[in-house]
């Protein structure tokens, strides 16, 4: 395989564990402007590990994972007390709270970056971001899952059934900070050198965005939304420029005429339906 | 014999506005009552309270003699207690037999159940239980729809069977009869009957006395917020402030009766 | 002295906070809609005053108002492809995130535009006057930015007037309290909504204008951080409150002034965000918010 081609499939795969980070809590009707600060904490506290410790590469990408999932559960608790743009703003908040305090770490290079040692190439990425889908699927199938996409459509009628609202929404949270601290963890292992800037607010706003022209309702959904935002810049090489308004106009006429998504359970019933049918 | 759900004096104010004052019932186990009065009388708020939709202004809601004001309504429900609603709440986007799944949850809290991959197993005990209970509502070849897609009359089906399949002790029905025809009205009185007969009380929301009168042993009424009557249907039906209530005032006796 | 001056500055800062706050939070409180255009749209006004004057060599008192203009049409467009769109197809916009999310494609749609145009750099914006500070016993005051601030509290002044006692007033706010009950009084809100926008749209393109004369550079993302602090003071003078916008406009600029003066500019970030996301936790209502404000169902 080409280096051109194995270097798209690495940041698709990123991009897309970044995705179902900020899909689950979403699939569950929460927004996430935060995604990028929950990466960050990834890369940065695999980074650490790889370059102070010389830990092997796995434990340092497990202790990157499991960094941003706790900190993902602590926030969870109090930011899911709040409701529409005020969850919306707190995750902004979080999120930059996180680069504030990183340009201020010295320890880690501060506004400067920081190199980091140990190298990842592109196949252990997308074996993981693999496995990160088959986790998605799975999680969706459950009645975790089932409870998840009924609280997006009605979180008091769900409750009403006995369901522990805010124990789905928090897990939800909790597990997709954990795909960002992975995503993260790769991204600074993949590209030797990480900075704050990589982890800015317009990265979580991108990732809602895509998430969001891919759909929530299904597993595939940030599938093709990573898919769209990793290959814009390719196909539109050249006119660089275009890309952020192209991707503007797409944003608004998906919300306008299909605001469910590109990829609905309707859409994907329809083109399979006739399989079902037969079989 | 210990009532199932007993309100005690329970009362709801908005900003002032008492919607509920002080309004007391019992439910036995296996009981059958009907919950009527016109329009804004108070009667989905009632239920609000009962579920925990929201919390009381004053007094105590006991179900199976525990003491149940203070929980939150997902707790609630735990104790047995499953609901339809007025206005449709299923969920748009799951398909039907998704819905009536998510209506066995209190059924399912065992931690192997939450974690099945259900979605992947196409033959599952849960979803082969959901597809009897479509079946069982006439609705089988609805299974597989997405819920926004389906008639008004298939929703108001759906979201009796999804509380139905809770195997809630009590079971309570926002006008399940709202906007069916005579027809539709015949099979949903046979449907909630045989979904009763194992001994789950009821408690029905209508004001339409007919229905009532046939489904129900007991009727309670409400006005304004208070409990104007309470006894059989036929008789509340002479009840002369029942009457009031309906048709207003000075309103002739006889054609009363028929009307309601 | 050097805190007084500190002090001054803060305020002058904070009143361009407030000006951008008091567009966010007039938006948020009529329609429960959080419009991330508007730091677009402030960036229009700030862009578009530069380029006119110095692209087409316009004097300013023809580019200003030109731009101000383009910031309402603007605006007006957010409303035509965001909330009015929403409204027509499912009989209500605040329930969904919808809009906010098209309001973010417009942001990057307006600021996309006017990059491949003027490109991506800082520009010189020409001073119109000579010396624009005045110097008052040691205090070094710029003119600019008094006026900014002296507009600032004159056109909020003018907004509440307006609420409180024209019939366009009270239709918005009957619209405020809630737009289905608004509607069955027969208010029209097709075309009350856009009324909003027009104000939304003005006042934010006013404030890029004048960000560009206090600061005299322009550029494409000029309204990125400045509009990161200005939903920081909507929240703290709680959401929908136009006062309350002006407050922790006003406030925040002195937050920032003085932790810069005092800790340096680098721990800036953290400490508003930080205080943002822990007020938001603790009271998310604000110094003088209507609580129920701002909590749609998403």
């Amino acid at each position: 395989m080409s280096g051109y081609l194995a270097g798209i499939l690495a940041l698709f795969s990123i991009n897309l564990l970044l995705a179902y980070a900020v899909f689950l809590p979403a699939a569950a009707g929460m927004l996430n402007l935060g995604a990028a600060g929950f990466m960050a904490i990834g890369a940065y506290v695999s980074a650490y590990l790889d370059v102070e410790y010389g830990l092997p590469l796995p434990l340092c990408l497990l202790a990157g994972t499991a960094a941003s999932t706790v900190m993902g559960c602590l926030i969870a608790f109090p930011i899911l007390r709040t409701r529409g743009v005020y969850m919306v703003l707190a995750t902004l908040a979080f999120g930059e709270i996180v680069a504030g305090l990183l340009i201020n770490m010295e320890a880690v290079g501060g506004a400067a970056g920081y190199p980091v040692t140990s190298f990842i190439d592109m196949p252990a990425i997308a074996a993981l971001a693999a496995c990160g889908v088959l986790l998605v699927v799975y999680i969706l199938s459950t009645r975790f899952g089932l409870a998840m996409r009924s609280i997006h459509d009605d979180e008091q009628a769900t409750a009403l059934f006995g369901i522990h609202v805010r124990r789905v929404k928090v897990l939800a949270f909790t597990i997709g900070a954990g795909f960002a601290g992975l995503a993260g963890a790769l991204y600074g292992h993949h590209y030797n050198y990480i900075e704050v800037a990589n982890f800015n607010l317009m990265l979580s706003t991108y990732t809602l965005l895509y998430v969001l022209i891919g759909g929530t309702q299904t597993a595939f959904g940030p599938l093709v939304g990573a898919a769209i935002f990793s290959l814009l810049p390719e196909v539109l090489r050249g006119s660089e420029q275009w890309r952020f308004v192209i991707f503007a106009v797409l944003i608004i006429a998906v919300m306008a005429l299909r605001p469910e998504g590109v990829v609905t359970r309707h859409g994907l019933a329809r083109l399979f339906g006739r399989k079902r049918e037969a079989g | 014999m210990a009532d199932l759900l007993t309100l005690d004096g329970v009362s709801k104010s908005f900003g002032g506005l008492k919607v509920i004052q002080d309004f007391s019932l019992s439910v036995a186990p296996g009981s059958r009552i009907g919950l009527i009065g016109p329009n804004g009388a108070g009667k989905t708020t009632v239920f609000n309270l009962i579920t925990g939709v929201y919390p009381v202004t004053a007094g105590r809601i006991l179900m199976g003699g525990e003491d149940i004001t203070r929980l939150p309504d997902w707790r609630r429900a735990r104790h047995g207690m499953a609901r339809s609603f007025q206005n449709i709440r299923l969920m748009p986007h799951l398909s039907a037999v998704e819905n009536i799944m998510l209506g066995q949850h209190l059924r399912a809290r065992r931690w192997w159940d939450q974690m099945a991959p259900l979605g992947l197993m196409p033959r599952n005990r849960w979803k082969r239980d959901a597809v009897a209970a479509l079946e069982a509502a006439g609705l089988a070849r609805y299974a597989d729809a997405l819920v926004y897609n389906l008639p008004y009359g298939v929703q108001k089906r759906l979201e009796l069977v999804r509380a139905a399949v809770a195997g809630a002790r009590l079971l309570m029905l926002d006008e399940p009869a709202a906007g069916l025809n005579p027809t539709e009205r015949e099979e949903l009185l046979a449907h909630i009957e045989g979904l009763t007969s194992g001994g789950t009380a009821l408690l029905v929301v209508e004001h339409e006395m007919g229905f009532v009168r046939r489904l129900c042993e007991r009727v309670v009424v409400l006005n304004f917020g208070q409990k104007i009557a309470e006894g059989r249907p036929e008789e509340v039906q002479r009840d002369p402030q029942v009457l009031e209530a309906y048709l207003g005032t000075g309103a002739a006796t006889g054609a009363a009766a028929d009307a309601a | 002295m050097i805190l007084l001056q500190q002090i001054i500055n803060g305020l002058m800062l904070g009143g361009l906070y407030a000006l951008v706050a008091v567009s966010f939070t007039f938006v948020i409180g009529m329609l429960n809609f959080l419009n991330f255009s508007i730091p677009g749209i402030f960036m229009l006004g700030g862009m578009l005053s530069w380029a006119l004057m110095v692209q087409y060599a316009l004097p300013w008192y023809a580019a200003v108002p030109l731009a101000l203009l383009a910031g309402i049409l603007a605006s007006l467009l957010v409303e035509r492809f965001t909330y009015r769109y929403m409204r027509t197809r499912f009989g209500d916009a605040t329930e969904h995130a919808i809009p906010l999310v098209s309001s973010i494609g417009f942001l990057i749609l307006f600021q996309g535009l006017v990059q491949i145009r003027w490109g991506a750099d800082l520009h010189n914006f020409p001073s119109p006057w000579e010396n624009t500070s005045l110097r008052i016993g040691g205090l070094l005051i710029s003119v600019p930015q008094v006026i900014s601030l002296a507009l600032a509290l004159t056109l909020v002044f003018g907004l509440t007037v307006l609420l409180r006692s024209t019939s366009l007033g009270r239709s918005l706010r009957a619209v405020a309290e809630s737009p289905d009950t608004a509607q069955l009084l027969g208010i029209d809100l097709p075309r009350l909504i856009p009324a909003v926008f027009v104000v939304a749209g003005l006042l934010s393109a006013l404030a890029g204008v004048l960000f560009a004369l206090n600061y005299l550079q322009v550029s494409p993302v000029m309204g990125d951080e400045i509009s990161s602090f200005a939903m920081a003071a909507m929240v703290v003078g709680g959401l929908g409150s136009v006062w309350g916008a002006i407050a922790g406009g006003l406030l925040l600029g002195l937050l920032e002034v003085l932790t810069i003066f005092f800790l340096g500019a680098k721990v800036i970030k953290p400490v508003v965000w930080g205080a943002l996301f822990l007020l938001i936790l603790l009271r998310p209502q604000g110094l003088f918010g209507k609580p129920s404000v701002g909590r749609g169902k998403f």
